[in-house]
């Protein structure tokens, strides 16, 4: 744990909540079983104290802002998770105004489970471009030079889109086959907030309650798909996963996808719209050629 | 593949362009193969690619959709938004194992009846020649 971090988290939350500027830091505070941490909502100054910061900060807290409109809130922000307060904005679904974001420079959070934390980095810092985040108001941590990742964030994709037809569906029919339908994936995820989600719906029925990987493959591309272009990469859906499906690999095809088609990252700036929800009349992206 | 394999193949087709070219086609007596079963949608725009996967799910072999010309839209920019949707969902599909054969995209207007059937047969051929889609896929 870095203590200079850590006070200085907890003497902004401190100065936040007494003056009245917030109503709640989401912020994290040490799990219960030691190891770990966890998120956690501070709504009095004497609280404070509980708030942590470490390596196994693994949570995007923005995804609580989603519940939180009414009243400002403050929220701890790693570089990833700031990309998904810009998505928000950008989607309209949070104001500027009433969100106090302590961004922090981040030196990579290890692989949380129940059972504990890993001592590597996730892949997701491993990729990590960009240790600064991309917005805030208060910065806690000196912004160095940024690291070149020293991993292509597509070589897995490619590994996958080398294989065949028959290969692919084996895989892919394999991994879905031990979706739960549990839908932590979603629950997780910033970008998941809609009030009625697709799967839910029974007029029409998109996905069966059936249990049979043809409908669990029915979620699972169309949830990837609901995020191509919003999903910030934060690998939170693919670590809640009960059954290890590697949703990565899939929210990764569709990031390259973007990249090449629209040159875009998702979450770099609050101005620009998504890709599919803007268009360009000059581009034909190699459709009815 | 046994001789008498017949695709079943889902069309969606843009009511302003390609419906009215299909249309045309049929009236001017252009035959092409009946495997094509059409879904007359307002605008290429409302095809969800829900509408795709679900295609696909319920076995569809291929799934052909046809709209306006860009710029000839009857609500102006639907397909705009739909020509980025159609491209990503269509290497979601390949990247998931449903060859990139079985999915196509175009653009069809009211007066193009031949060049819709010239499409739609190719289209059709080139599906049946993949034969029946494999087991789980
Ligand atoms: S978290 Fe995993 S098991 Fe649960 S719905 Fe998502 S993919 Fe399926
Ligand atoms: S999967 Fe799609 S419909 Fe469901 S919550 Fe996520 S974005 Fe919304
Ligand atoms: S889809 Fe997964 S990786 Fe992407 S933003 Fe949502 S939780 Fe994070
Ligand atoms: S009306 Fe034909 S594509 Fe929009």
């Amino acid at each position: 744990m870095d203590e200079n971090i850590i006070n200085q988290i907890r003497e902004k939350a401190k100065e936040l909540l007494s003056s009245g500027t917030v109503e709640c830091v989401i912020g994290y505070e040490a799990g219960t079983d030691g190891m770990t941490s966890r998120p956690a909502f501070i709504y009095e100054a004497s609280d404070v104290e509980r708030l942590v910061f470490d390596n196994t900060c693994t949570h995007n807290l923005a995804t609580y802002l989603i519940n939180k409109k009414t009243n400002k809130v403050a929220v701890v922000v790693k570089p990833c998770d700031a990309r998904g307060i810009n998505v928000l904005l950008s989607e309209r679904q949070i104001e500027r105004e009433k969100v106090y974001v302590i961004g922090i420079v981040c030196q990579g959070v290890v692989p949380v489970s129940w059972s504990g934390s890993g001592k590597d980095l996730q892949m997701r810092c491993k990729l990590c471009n960009q240790h600064a985040p991309v917005i805030y108001d208060f910065l806690i941590g000196e912004p160095a030079v940024e690291p070149v990742p020293t991993v292509s964030p597509w070589t897995s994709v490619a590994e996958m889109e080398s294989k065949s037809s028959a290969e692919k569906t084996d895989y892919w029919n394999k991994q879905f086959s031990k979706c739960i339908r549990c839908y932590a994936c979603r629950q997780v995820c910033m970008g998941c907030y809609c009030k009625e989600c697709f799967v839910e719906l029974l007029d029409p029925e998109w996905v069966g309650i059936k249990i049979d990987t043809s409908e669990n493959s029915m979620w699972n591309m169309i949830r990837a798909f609901h995020l191509s272009g919003r999903c910030i990469g934060c690998g939170e859906c693919a670590r809640v996963c009960p059954v290890d499906i590697p949703l990565g690999l899939l929210n990764m095809k569709l990031a390259k996808e973007v990249a090449e088609h629209f040159e875009y990252r998702a979450g770099l700036s609050a101005e620009v719209r998504a890709p599919l929800a803007t268009f360009n009349k000059e581009e034909n992206l190699g459709i009815g050629e | 593949m046994s001789v008498d394999y017949q695709p079943k193949i889902i069309g969606f087709l843009c009511n302003w362009c390609s419906y009215a070219g299909a249309d045309m086609a049929g009236t001017s007596r252009i035959t092409y193969p009946s495997n094509i079963r059409i879904i007359r949608v307002p605008c290429s725009g409302r095809v969800d690619p829900l509408f795709i996967a679900k295609c696909f799910k319920e076995g569809a072999d291929g799934v052909f959709i046809a709209g306006c010309h860009p710029g000839d839209c009857h609500y102006v920019e639907g397909n705009y938004y739909a020509r980025r949707r159609f491209v990503l969902m269509g290497s979601l599909l390949e990247y998931l194992g449903i060859e990139k054969e079985r999915y196509q995209v175009e653009w069809v207007s009211a007066s193009e009846g031949k060049k819709f059937t010239q499409l739609v047969s190719a289209f059709t051929d080139k599906v049946a020649g993949l034969g029946p889609r494999a087991e789980g896929q």
